[in-house]
């Protein structure tokens, strides 16, 4: 009977379940919010607080020389590592060992003081303790005394953390071979192993391969997922000059990484949940051979210059060399100050095959000879009168040696090289008609050769050139000056080479590549034939022939077996140190099927240097058609020349 | 009747005792006691282990005249061969010698062999560890190479007076810096758990890319002398599999090892003249407390 008033319905009571009901919709759909509909928004938030990328670039692709041998490679770097996530229980034990210690030695020395410490810098101080424990034994097998860092150790907290860390780099084969013997292998070092790049040849083709850098831009991330995650980087690498940099898209590797998940204190644990492997990225063949290339370098010496050799038939590059060079190892991992100061100081970052200009002398001179010819005021078999001096104007103008060479036609005049002859022959074509064949070899632009910094600013001078420049008037001994190579025109020795071949080719253009196509298909050179006769071309040749002879100029670049047809120069240039020689050949092999053209510039660096191009680049010259020809049956060349 | 219950559990009191007070014990005492019974038992290893040369012995002269006469002429003629390559082996020392003077090379380090009987092999650790009968008595030092005529045995890990404990090249604690042949980039060689009587297998790391095998036609993994434990050029293995790395740049693979590893009876000691005591490094030690997570 006293439950009576449970069985009576209250109707006030409908309030508290109204009151109750809404606060149970409002919670229910408070949770389904979350849960359901920004189950994504709390996923990707979770995901970028526990989750963290690694990505390592892939290896470069190699560089190769057009019979296959490695010119730039990777060699394996090794370094011993420890990972920091390993050694958490001993931080924690060192950090508690040197606490007691601190907190011991403070009771002895102040019993009645509180204890008191830093115990951000104590946690510091036990790490690099560690550390150094690991980097000990190191030191012990290897006999170092390397020393960790507390400024190393902070920097790699903060920003690698995931990454391992570096107790000792760059560990050479022997060392490596050490620490694999003689560390147990329980032990939390652990030898890291990535790549460098690599350079067989040292110093040799140095201007030409080029050399790499940290990659301020970082690693490609493409094929990684998680682009908002927290991501750590290895070092990736970015070609800085030369094939290294002209073909860096085709070298860079893809990249690969991991996806971690991370503990509260950021640090990486179990497996990781992704894991893509990096790829090594593509070879590139060039067109170099590294004999050729090894001969003219060595032939070169100590000297300062370039010597150029191209493919007479495709216009590939098979000698691109610059002195003085570096070595590329130098550079590689990363560039030693020392021996970048070196090269600076010895102007030998300077690539003096594609971004020297110079006067090219008397290796103009056939460039004056079919200016006359093309344009009808010289005959093949026409001779001239040549004394010691040609007067222009006022001006005396001498002949070299000041020797007399009485009455010479066009091939004596190239055999002996005569200025007095190109003066007058130079004169009666007129600088305009000079000019337009200098550029019609395409002297006056860069040849486009892939790799950078190529020379923009060569010079084929003229009237209106002069007057745009500093408004001075052209005077008839400017164009017996450029006749003979000499002035104002400045241009490259690869540019000479890219006309000795076209040349060659009877041809006014010379496609250059530094690329190797082993099918040897036909080059369309954009030119036009040379627009002179039989005749008129043998005339030149022949005169290149005997330049190249017993007697002629060139005969330091003979090759026993193979004609070549050859000019040498010598050219003086002002500098601030006072006038310097300049020793130039131009010449292509064998003169009657031409398959190499060679040009080389040897460059005087103080006015005492007696350079010649007889003396100083025709050697260099003989040293790459010999090697070129050493391999090559000469019966079928004689054969083919017939 | 309490007593009596009380002393049903006597041997388990006993042995509680005991095992509190080995785990008090001083890490050096435990050490010493350990050691001390590793050398009294020993010698019972070497007797069992003379005992089996005894029998072989026996059934040795159980053969037949006509059997052993073969077996003479055998080894007369596989001494005759050894002789040979001796005599070209001392004038190729001597030629190298030349050149390295001629060359004012460094000279090689140079070894001296000490050739052991195997006293003991546990099935428990077939592929890990066997036990030789030579020990700091013939100067054997810890971490020297153990080869044998298929190449590599592997290192001495202990040493005990008259007895050595030796790590099989299969042991997973095993590791050494190889060359495959005709590639001149070192490699490192790790064994792996292998279960007794299994063919032996062991991985081998930081292969370069451009290495290639293939289950039929593997190559040659052998020793480098740049690690200064092991001799150059003795066989560790065949590698028999690669697979690129995640780097992209290497490739590891699995090592085909020797069977006759198995069957081990006489092996080589290397020991470096003039410095016979390979070090050997430890793990640092760690404290018994932990505070909070780093």
């Amino acid at each position: 009977m006293k439950f009576d008033h449970f069985k009576q319905w209250n109707p006030r009571l409908n309030i508290f379940f109204l009151a109750f009901g809404a606060m149970f919709v409002v919670l229910a759909s408070g949770l389904a919010w979350r849960q359901l509909i920004l189950r994504g928004e709390w996923k990707e938030k979770e995901d970028r607080q526990n989750l963290r990328r690694v990505i390592q670039p892939g290896p470069r692709g190699d560089i190769l020389d057009r019979h296959g041998n490695i010119l730039v490679g990777n060699r394996p770097r090794f370094s011993a590592v420890v990972y920091l996530r390993e050694l958490r229980e001993e931080f924690d034990q060192e950090y508690s060992k040197m606490l007691n210690a601190m907190r011991e030695q403070h009771r002895e020395a102040n019993p009645d003081e509180p204890f008191r410490f830093d115990w951000q810098q104590l946690r510091w101080e036990s790490r690099q303790r560690v550390l150094q424990r690991y980097t000990d034994q190191i030191n012990v097998i290897l006999g170092t005394d390397k020393e960790i860092t507390l400024r190393d150790l902070q920097r790699h907290y903060w920003s690698k953390l995931l990454m391992p860390f570096p107790l000792m780099g760059d560990l050479e084969p022997e060392e490596y071979a050490r620490l694999i013997e003689q560390l147990p292998l329980g032990s939390p070092i652990d030898i890291y192993t990535d790549t460098a790049r690599d350079y067989p040849f040292g110093p040799t083709a140095c201007h030409t391969l080029g050399y790499v850098v940290a990659n301020p831009e970082g690693i490609k991330e493409d094929a990684i997922p998680g682009e908002d995650l927290k991501t750590f980087h290895y070092k990736s690498e970015v070609g800085k000059n030369g094939l290294e940099k002209a073909f860096d898209d085709q070298l860079q590797g893809t990249s690969g990484g991991e996806i971690w998940v991370v503990d509260r204190f950021q640090f990486q644990y179990d497996k990781p949940l992704v894991e893509i492997a990096a790829k090594q990225g593509n070879d590139v063949i060039t067109s170099l051979d590294i004999d050729l290339q090894l001969a003219a370098e060595e032939a070169m010496g100590d000297k300062t210059g370039a010597a150029v050799a191209l493919d007479v038939k495709t216009g590939e590059v098979l000698v691109l060399a610059s002195k003085p060079g570096y070595n590329l190892n130098d550079f590689s991992p990363f560039i030693r100050q020392e021996a970048w100061n070196q090269a600076v100081e010895q102007g030998a970052l300077y690539n003096r095959a594609t971004q020297g200009l110079y006067a090219p002398g008397s290796t103009f001179k056939m460039i004056t000879a079919i200016a006359a010819m093309r344009n009808g005021v010289l005959d093949q078999d026409e001779t001239l009168e040549c004394g010691t001096h040609y007067r222009v104007g006022n001006r005396l103008f001498p002949e070299h040696s000041h020797a007399s060479f009485g009455e010479v036609d066009v091939r004596k005049a190239i055999q002996k090289s005569s200025n007095v002859y190109f003066y007058q022959v130079g004169l009666r074509a007129g600088i305009e008609n000079i000019a337009a064949e200098a550029k019609r070899f395409g002297l006056a632009e860069p040849t486009g050769i892939e790799i950078p910094y190529e020379a923009t600013r060569m010079i084929v001078p003229t009237p209106e050139w002069r007057k745009e420049r500093d408004g001075g008037i052209w005077t008839l001994g400017d164009t017996a000056n450029v006749s003979i190579g000499q002035g104002d025109l400045f241009v490259t020795p690869l540019q000479m080479a890219a006309f000795a071949a076209s040349l060659a080719r009877r041809e006014t253009h010379t496609r250059v590549t530094l690329l190797h196509d082993p099918q040897q298909k036909p080059v369309d050179h954009g030119g036009e034939p040379l627009g002179l006769t039989d005749e008129q071309y043998r005339a030149i040749v022949e005169g290149m022939e005997a330049a190249a002879g017993p007697q002629g100029t060139a005969r330091f670049a003979m090759v026993d077996g193979v004609q070549i047809a050859g000019k040498t120069g010598t050219a003086q240039v002002k500098r601030p140190s006072g006038k310097i020689t300049l020793a130039w050949f131009l010449g292509f092999a064998p003169a009657e099927n031409p398959q190499i053209a060679v040009a080389v510039v040897m460059e005087g660096l103080v006015p005492g240097d007696h350079y010649a191009g007889g003396k100083t680049a025709a050697p260099v010259a003989r040293a790459i058609f010999e090697t070129y020809f050493a391999d090559k049956d000469l019966s079928d060349l004689l054969a083919s020349q017939q | 009747m309490a007593l009596k219950r009380l002393s049903q559990f006597k041997p388990l009191v006993v042995l509680l005792v005991f095992l509190a007070a080995w785990w008090v014990m001083p890490v050096m005492v435990k050490r010493w006691l350990q050691t001390g019974f590793y050398e009294f038992q020993a010698p019972l290893s070497a007797a069992e282990s003379h005992l089996e040369d005894l029998q072989s012995y026996w059934t040795l002269r159980g053969q037949s005249k006509r059997e052993m006469i073969e077996a003479g002429r055998d080894l007369a003629r596989e001494n005759a061969r050894l002789t040979v390559q001796l005599q070209d082996n001392r004038s190729l020392a001597a030629e190298i010698s030349r050149l390295e003077t001629l060359l004012d090379l460094p000279s090689h380090p140079d070894f001296r062999y000490e050739v052991a009987r195997v006293a003991r092999r546990d099935l428990s650790a077939w592929w890990q560890q066997i036990t030789i009968r030579k020990g700091a008595n013939y100067g054997i030092p810890v971490g020297a190479a153990v080869i044998y005529k298929g190449g590599v045995v592997g290192r001495v890990r202990e040493v005990h007076a008259t007895t050595s404990i030796v790590e099989l090249v299969s042991s997973s604690g095993f590791r050494m810096a190889a060359n495959v042949v005709g590639e001149d980039r070192p490699v490192t060689y790790q064994g792996l758990l292998n279960p007794p009587f299994s063919n032996p297998l062991g991985e081998v790391l930081n292969v370069p890319a451009a290495v290639k095998v293939s289950p039929s036609q593997p190559m040659r993994l052998v020793s480098s002398r740049l690690g200064g434990i092991f001799p150059e050029g003795l066989t560790i293995g065949e590698v028999v599999e690669l697979t690129p790395g995640s780097d992209g740049f290497f490739q590891q693979g699995r090592v085909q090892l020797n069977p006759d590893l198995g069957a081990l009876r006489e092996v080589a000691v290397v020991i470096p003249i003039g410095d016979e005591t390979t070090p050997a490094v430890e793990r640092p030690p760690a404290t018994q407390e932990a505070v909070r997570g780093d």
